[in-house]
């Protein structure tokens, strides 16, 4: 464990030495926690106003008292799931840089010639893209609640966060989610040659996010407590077989060996 | 300190290591000579036990390397053939990094840091980041890294490439008082110069081991001998005077100098003698010519290859 603090301790301070990395996370981060619910809530009022908006509710509702507070209600589950793209993409930007740049530079062989173990080796990768996604998405959680809480209080008159699928999305789904994504990562990075390549396929890895956020907006599914507990189960019975098998690539003759390494 | 008993390596249907065999003794420096391709890379990384053989067995300080890695990896340095370094960190940090994972403790850690940046004259820029290094500084940087906790055997595979002279000699010296911390080397070159004044035996190797000897066991057992001959007057005059006797192979003149190619000197260099003075030669200087390790070694290819 010491060895692999000791790797995740290095690897923070490359990450803040580069701006490739923290750059597009902070911009993100900025945009889906503090300016996507401000603009949410401010236009909320206005959107009423339109027709579709009002059928579209009573579609997917059935009649409501209050439609305002109702499509505030519906943001919200879209604005969660936004989150999750956080937790998807810190990791999938941090683990192939961590894991490639060793490529890149010819760092893994010396490193690999320490008497660390491998299994410590893919710990400190881990962490490395884990414990950022977990600080990243918790701020960017606890952020969003105030920005929302605020801005609802002073226009609505009402705080409506944090709810029970908050809390479920911010503890369980998201550190899940940014372990599977990091797994990934692991395994993806070890069959690739480059950066760039590596990121691109994360970004694939990070679709059914996005597949979720679409059928929601479409209105063909809601998230509720019941979608999401058993969205967390199924995600924490694939655990231990991602783990096995990034463990499994992460071999120190494979690495050696089968990786490309930078001539 | 090393000892390698029939190990072979294969990758798929390739073998890049075929059944080599030796020992290297406790503050040794043992150089490891092959082409490009010849299986020198493969047999450090097992030994170094980042790579399993295939087949074979390596012992490193008595212990066995298939179930002692950890051990083995603590009591080794290695140098790799490219620099390796983390770019962004300075060289500082990136010593104190490896070095962490020794379980040196801080205090000594710091000292060992200090010892050796200044050792290469890197202490000036230590907090400068490790991409801004030359190549030269990067290698002894490098070279720092795989020294930084005093490790019993040390790994070089090409040490002094892309330093300037001054710093080439300095490495060398470094690496020749290394016999005195009782440090064993494996050093793995191309410049046979280096590997000549440094080694205390050499092994040529491609996949198979082809010879391993001591410098002079090898000139010794060389079958091409040269001769050199200075005369007084023109030497050019008296090549016609020798050229029929059959042991010598090639025979060059330049000025007063003459130089024979032979192969059995107690046959041909008496009669040569003997004619030259015979024929009124005034000989000044009459030399065998010791045979470089880069002639010994480019002739043991040729043979292997044309087996």
């Amino acid at each position: 464990m010491k060895k692999a603090l000791i790797i995740f301790k290095k690897e923070i301070k490359e990450i803040i030495k580069t701006k490739s990395i923290w750059g597009p996370i902070l911009l993100i981060t900025i945009i889906l926690s503090i300016g996507m619910p401000l603009g949410f809530i401010l236009g909320s009022e206005p959107i009423l106003e339109d027709e579709d908006t009002l059928n579209f509710i009573t579609k997917v509702f059935g009649s409501v008292e209050d439609p305002l507070r109702v499509l505030i209600g519906f943001i919200l589950k879209q604005l969660i799931v936004f989150l999750l793209i956080i937790s998807a993409m810190v990791p999938s930007l941090i683990a192939p840089s961590s894991i490639l740049m060793e490529k890149e530079n010819n760092t893994l062989e010396p490193l690999l010639a320490t008497p660390i173990k491998t299994s410590e080796l893919l710990l400190g990768k881990t962490l490395t893209a884990l414990i950022p996604a977990f600080a990243i998405s918790t701020i960017s959680f606890i952020i969003l609640t105030v920005v929302v809480d605020i801005t609802a209080f002073i226009k609505l008159g009402y705080a409506p966060l944090p709810t029970v699928e908050w809390v479920i999305v911010a503890f369980i789904l998201s550190p899940v989610l940014s372990f599977i994504i990091t797994m990934a990562s692991v395994i993806v990075s070890s069959k690739s040659t480059d950066i760039k390549s590596a990121q691109g396929i994360g970004a694939v890895v990070i679709f059914p996010v996005y597949l979720i956020i679409g059928l929601q907006l479409a209105g063909l599914f809601l998230l509720n407590i019941t979608f999401l507990l058993i969205g967390c189960m199924v995600l924490l019975v694939s655990c231990p077989f991602i783990l096995k098998m990034a463990v499994k690539i992460f071999d120190r003759e494979n690495i050696l060996t089968r990786w490309k390494m930078k001539a | 300190m090393i000892k390698v008993e029939n190990l072979t390596k294969n990758f798929g249907d390739t073998t890049a290591v075929e059944n080599i065999s030796f020992d290297i003794g406790e503050s040794e420096i043992f150089g490891f000579l092959g082409p490009n391709g010849a299986g020198k890379t493969t047999t450090i990384r097992m030994l170094a036990t980042l790579i399993s053989p295939t087949s074979g067995d390596i012992t490193v300080d008595g212990r066995d390397s298939r179930n002692n890695g950890e051990y083995i990896r603590s009591i080794i340095g290695i140098l790799t053939e490219s620099p390796g370094l983390y770019e962004k960190i300075s060289a500082y940090e990136n010593l104190d990094y490896y070095s962490s994972f020794y379980g040196i403790p801080a205090a000594r850690r710091r000292e060992n840091t200090e010892k050796y940046l200044k050792m290469f004259g890197l202490w000036d820029r230590k907090d400068d980041p490790a991409g801004t290094y030359s190549k030269g500084m990067k290698q002894k940087l490098a070279l720092s890294r795989a020294l930084i906790h005093e490790p019993k055997i040390l790994f070089l595979d090409e040490p002094t490439a892309g330093l300037d002279p001054e710093s080439a000699h300095m490495v060398r010296n470094f690496i020749d008082s290394l016999k005195e911390e009782k440090t064993t080397v494996f050093l793995c070159t191309h410049n046979l110069e280096e590997a000549s004044n440094l080694s205390d035996r050499v092994c040529i190797i491609k996949r198979k081991i082809i010879r391993i000897a001591t410098l002079s066991e090898l000139q010794n057992s060389n079958k091409n001998k040269r001769v050199e001959i200075v005369f007084k007057d023109d030497a050019a005059k008296y090549t016609g005077l020798i050229e029929e006797i059959n042991e010598i192979k090639d025979i060059s003149a330049d000025n007063n100098r003459m130089v024979l190619l032979i192969e059995k000197p107690e046959i041909s260099n008496p009669l040569v003698i003997r004619k030259l003075t015979y024929n009124g030669a005034e000989i000044i200087y009459f030399n065998e010519i010791k045979a470089s390790l880069e002639e010994i070694y480019l002739d043991l290819i040729k043979d292997e290859e044309a087996k």
